[in-house]
């Protein structure tokens, strides 16, 4: 090898070397601004959900900073909200470097981040490790919260708790007499922790009220699959009269198409999490009708702070807010500058003491009131909403909140 | 099962071979005259997925027909796309790295258009066709899968027809077989080459057209029918165009009947196993393994040979 | 050495090759002592991780010309059982040594059947073989299925371990890579890259020497992926096993420099660290970006950058020395190592 062509190759080292050692440089920190950190997916195939809840994030920012930020005794004066965003892309190991990025580059007070749970599950480890607190409005896997992490907080009810209530709000329409006794459910879930937790939380209620329904098929199918028509064969097959899927949008969307193109008719549809969202609606018009789904908050609930979000919201991004993924993400930010006021102070682990007692009265959420628990997972009841004809939505589940009564078998 | 869910699973296993043959027919063009693997095949489909919604969007044109007006259209991108970028690439009988780097490159860039111009939102094609069935006693069959399955056919035909009649297509297919000796004889290679590649972005887009009728798309449209793409055109013979046929019934019984027929199985006593739905996608990889092991010239390769000793 | 050179600028050239790497190594082990911030010891050590990988996939295709499109599959196999082994309870070193002994195991049962087949149809075979890995490990309860894998972490974080492990595991292996590019089994697989046929003729066995290579390769991106899940302490097949994650391996020795260690290591710094930086800096267009270098670099640099490099060097030369001589790497080599050959 020729000298002068290695003399290059050493300078171009060099310079990368160098290139490296000048990107690592921290910028300044600004001493007057809070920053948090926000991670998460707007490309990618959880893009819309992202988009969403980075949307909910920044309407509450916005919201706290028009009345100056957040008091922050020690400094003695209000200190304005800065985001720190980074799109993962839905892609796990860039979403946990990332948070990384954010906690130590960056140096964020608090992050915000995780939407599904891969990614929030990779986001996760960050949080005790860099000692920054971290909470999730998109990530609700169980597991998540089981570690014995102290800096990680889910503003989402488990999905235990989600199958639970719709096993629970089903056995209410067999008592009813909606729906006879002892009907066969079909369970086809998606292949992950939210599937997993979704059709345990089935089978538990099941079990306690022996009677009421009998499982005939519990399968699992590949998320983000792209054509369900042996899965639904298999459906078809198993003659059941309920069918209980758990998946996320664009598989929603497929699945339920294909599912009328195959001609399938049951008494109870439901899609887990998903029912309502404005894309589907589109896609499949009369199609999504009747369908159940539970979730953690729906823009129909009557509570005033929650019709005042949804006007903010329309006012800000020009449409209604699409299912509940807007609203958990900007109670988590309210709660999260909450405590951050409550703890008087900057310091990480003092606001990670106050988020593990503080609670947000006049919270969006169902129940009005976020908490989190003692793993850090928050807990408040789920509402079971059902699509009606001509693109309407109900609630019919818990009765307080009921805005139409559920109809079921489905028509 | 009754043999009318059988009947059902037959049905929409040919259903959906029809739909995997047209997607797959572009790449093998592609692939068969110039020996470029082409990656980015995913990003024409998708494109060719948002013409057809824009053009029903907008001026409500009929989805099937916005997919054919598709070809045109895509066949002058396709010859674009060929004029700035592949003609630059080495030339060789075999598939090379650069070819296979070069378009999934510009399939990130069109990725990235998709994502600019139309967003994450996922798109849908709605039509009264859409949700509708025909009903056959207890076998329904999804309108829209039967308009799909009939276009895909027709385009399949006039494929063929074009490299059977017609003087482009005698020159592609002598360029296929040999290119060294399709120059002698008087082929423009050049100008083969630019109109072969043109032709498989024309049918990649009205694929695209078609899947939209089905599937709902966002820009990252692409990977899992490139993937099966590529287990078609192996199947059915790099370089077949009927093959793609074979191909595309094989993978869509095999995906079709694999979860849903009982295997025989010892565990205490023989029962039949279902093999669960989340294993449904490795079939098809394994499948494409094992053809490409045991038949390396795919199954189109296999008849080819029976045909020559008879 | 080429002809015209005077010896003390070989021995210089020689000392320089062996020299330089070892200051940069020297000088990377000793920046976390001389107060390295935790972002860039952060980013180092990605750069490390992906580096390693890149040298295996190297070894089998640059140097061999073994196209591989599964090589995700060493590297969630890696992950995996650094995990599993670590939860087990045995200490992270001996579980990437059970990373390694996995990978080279399946290596062999990927590379039995599949390297009997040659050009694009072992290449498209490895897409199979990576996509029904992923699939097959999304349905596997032991280690999680589609949920993922978790360590658990006992003690606090220790940065410096992880950046240590991976800087030690990128140097090992950019010594693994460099003493066999030019030994003489570097040599038989340059040969079968060229012309399998005429490499048999000549007395190499193909057949063995792509298994062993594979071998090497599949080991080091097994420990590769090893290093990655001990750090991320979480790992799901949707991201280890991902076609993405095969194709982000094969790409940095592509962009650096197919064939050449230093490519190699390149590639690694670029995914390391410019492709963070794209994507924090350019969220909306980095794929377009990333999509554009790639095809610039294919029409008018097939070689990577290395390759880039050496043609500006050669002009600089051509004008000191106005010898005309052609480089000897060109004679060895061909005009370009990319450039119309075969896969």
């Amino acid at each position: 090898m020729s000298s002068s062509s290695l003399v290059k190759r050493i300078k171009s080292l060099a310079v990368l070397t160098l290139l490296v050692a000048v990107l690592g440089v921290i910028g300044a920190t600004a001493q007057d601004e809070i920053k948090i950190g926000v991670v998460l997916p707007t490309t990618g195939a959880e893009a819309k959900a992202g988009q969403y809840q980075k949307e909910g994030v920044e309407l509450a920012i916005k919201q706290i900073n028009a009345k100056g930020g957040i008091y922050v005794k020690e400094k003695k004066k209000k200190l304005p909200i800065k985001e720190v965003f980074y799109d993962d892309g839905t892609d796990q190991a860039k979403s946990s470097s990332l948070a990384e990025r954010a906690m130590t580059s960056d140096n964020v007070t608090a992050m915000i981040g995780g939407y599904s749970t891969p990614l929030g599950e990779a986001e996760s480890v960050m949080p005790d490790r860099h000692q920054t607190p971290w909470i999730t409005a998109g990530a609700a896997a169980t597991s998540i919260f089981s570690r014995g992490y102290k800096y990680t907080f889910g503003a989402l009810s488990p999905i235990f708790q989600l199958g639970f209530t719709t096993a629970e709000f089903l056995g209410s329409l067999v008592d009813q007499g909606k729906l006879k006794k002892g009907l066969k459910v079909a369970m086809v879930v998606e292949n992950t922790d939210h599937g997993v937790d979704y059709v345990n939380g089935i089978q538990d209620w099941i079990k306690k009220h022996p009677g009421y329904f009998e499982v005939v098929l519990n399968e699992k199918f590949e998320y983000k699959a792209t054509d369900f028509s042996a899965v639904l064969q298999k459906i078809k097959t198993a003659k059941a009269d309920i069918f209980l899927s758990d998946a996320h949008l664009p598989d929603y969307i497929t699945m339920q198409r294909q599912y009328l193109q195959a001609g399938l008719h049951h008494q109870v549809i439901s899609y887990g999490a998903r029912g309502p969202e404005a894309d589907a609606r589109k896609a499949l018009g009369a199609g999504t009708d009747y369908i159940l789904a539970a979730l953690w908050w729906s823009d129909k609930l009557p509570y005033p702070q929650a019709q005042k979000f949804v006007t903010d919201y329309k006012a800000a991004y020009g449409r209604p807010p699409d299912s509940w993924y807007a609203a958990t993400a900007y109670d988590a930010m309210r709660i999260l500058a909450q405590a951050i006021e409550q703890a008087g102070t900057l310091n990480k682990t003092k606001i990670r003491d106050v988020l593990a007692k503080t609670e947000l009265k006049g919270s969006l959420l169902p129940g009005q009131v976020l908490k989190f628990g003692p793993t850090g997972q928050a807990g408040y009841p789920f509402l079971v909403t059902q699509n009606k004809p001509d693109n309407k939505v109900d609630i019919v589940y818990p009765k307080d909140a009921a805005t139409g009564p559920p109809v079921a078998p489905i028509p | 099962m009754t043999a009318v869910d059988y009947l059902n699973l037959l049905i929409s296993a040919l259903l959906l071979a029809g739909i995997y043959a047209a997607m797959a027919v572009g790449m093998t063009v592609i692939y068969g005259v110039m020996k470029i693997v082409n990656l980015a095949h995913a990003g024409f489909l998708m494109l060719g997925a948002y013409f057809a919604y824009e053009l029903f969007n907008r001026f409500h044109i009929n989805p099937v027909v916005g997919a054919v007006l598709a070809l045109p259209f895509f066949f002058l991108f396709g010859m674009g796309v060929h004029w700035l970028l592949v003609r630059w690439l080495p030339k060789s009988d075999t598939p090379t790295l650069s070819s296979l780097l070069l378009m999934f490159g510009f399939w990130q860039v069109l990725q990235n258009v998709g994502y600019l111009v139309w967003g994450t939102e996922a798109y849908s094609i709605l039509t009264p066709l859409t949700i509708s069935s025909l009903r056959m006693g207890q076998i329904s069959v999804p309108k829209v899968s039967l308009v799909v399955f009939a276009a895909a056919v027709v385009s399949l035909v006039l494929l063929q027809v074009i490299m059977n009649r017609s003087w482009f297509g005698r020159s592609m297919r002598s360029v296929i077989q040999n290119p060294y000796a399709a120059q002698i004889v008087g082929v423009d290679d050049e100008k083969t080459a630019r109109l072969s590649f043109a032709l498989g972005t024309a049918f990649a887009g009205f694929a695209g057209g078609l899947l939209a009728l089905l599937y709902p798309f966002t820009p990252d449209f692409g990977p899992p029918f490139l993937l099966r793409s590529f287990v078609i055109i192996v199947l059915g013979g790099l370089e077949s165009v009927s093959g793609v046929a074979l191909g595309a019934l094989i993978l869509a019984l095999t995906e079709t009947f694999s979860i849903n027929v009982p295997f025989p199985w010892y565990s205490h006593g023989w029962t039949s196993y279902y093999l669960p739905a989340s294993y449904q996608p490795a079939v098809s990889f394994v499948l494409l393994v094992v053809a490409l092991l045991v038949l390396p010239k795919g199954i189109a390769g296999l008849l080819e040979k029976k045909w020559r000793t008879a | 050495m080429a002809d015209g050179m005077k010896p003390s600028r070989a021995l210089l050239g020689r000392l320089l090759k062996v020299f330089l790497p070892l200051l940069l190594l020297i000088i990377l082990a000793v920046l976390p002592q001389a107060g390295l911030s935790a972002n860039l010891m952060r980013l180092l050590f990605i750069t490390a991780v992906w580096t390693i990988a890149s040298l295996g996939w190297n070894l089998l295709g640059g140097l061999a010309g073994q196209v591989s499109f599964g090589f995700a599959v060493f590297y969630g196999l890696g992950a995996y059982t650094t995990a599993l082994m670590i939860n087990a309870g045995r200490s992270p070193y001996f579980a990437l040594l059970g990373s390694a002994a996995i990978a080279v195991l399946a290596s062999f049962l990927i590379g039995l059947p599949t390297f009997r087949l040659r050009g694009p149809y072992f290449a498209i075979a490895t897409i199979g073989v990576g996509e029904a890995t992923r699939v097959i490990m999304n349905n596997l309860d032991f280690s999680g299925g589609a949920s993922g894998y978790r360590i658990i972490e006992h003690g606090t974080f220790q940065p410096v371990a992880h950046y240590y492990t991976a800087l030690g595991a990128a140097a090992l292996a950019v010594g693994v890579s460099s003493i066999v590019a030019g030994s003489k089994f570097g040599l038989a697989l340059r040969a079968i890259k060229q012309d399998q046929d005429a490499a048999a003729a000549v007395g190499v066995n193909p057949y063995l020497c792509k298994l062993w290579v594979h071998a090497v390769a599949a080991a080091l991106t097994g420990i590769a992926g090893g290093i990655y899940a001990r750090y991320a302490a979480f790992i799901y097949p949707g991201g280890v096993f991902a076609f993405q994650t095969s194709i982000s391996i094969l790409l940095m020795p592509v962009i650096g420099g197919i064939g050449t260690v230093w490519g190699a290591v390149l590639g690694g710094v670029i995914f390391g660290i410019v492709e963070e930086e794209l994507v924090v800096n350019f969220p909306n267009i980095h794929l377009l970006l990333y999509g554009s270098l790639l095809i610039l670099i294919i029409l008018f640099e097939p070689d990577g950058l290395v390759g880039l490099l050496r043609r500006v060097a050669r002009r600089f030369r051509r004008r000191s020395e106005d010898s005309g001589s052609s480089n000897p790497d060109e004679v060895l080599w061909g005009r370009s190592r990319l450039e119309g050959r075969e896969l």
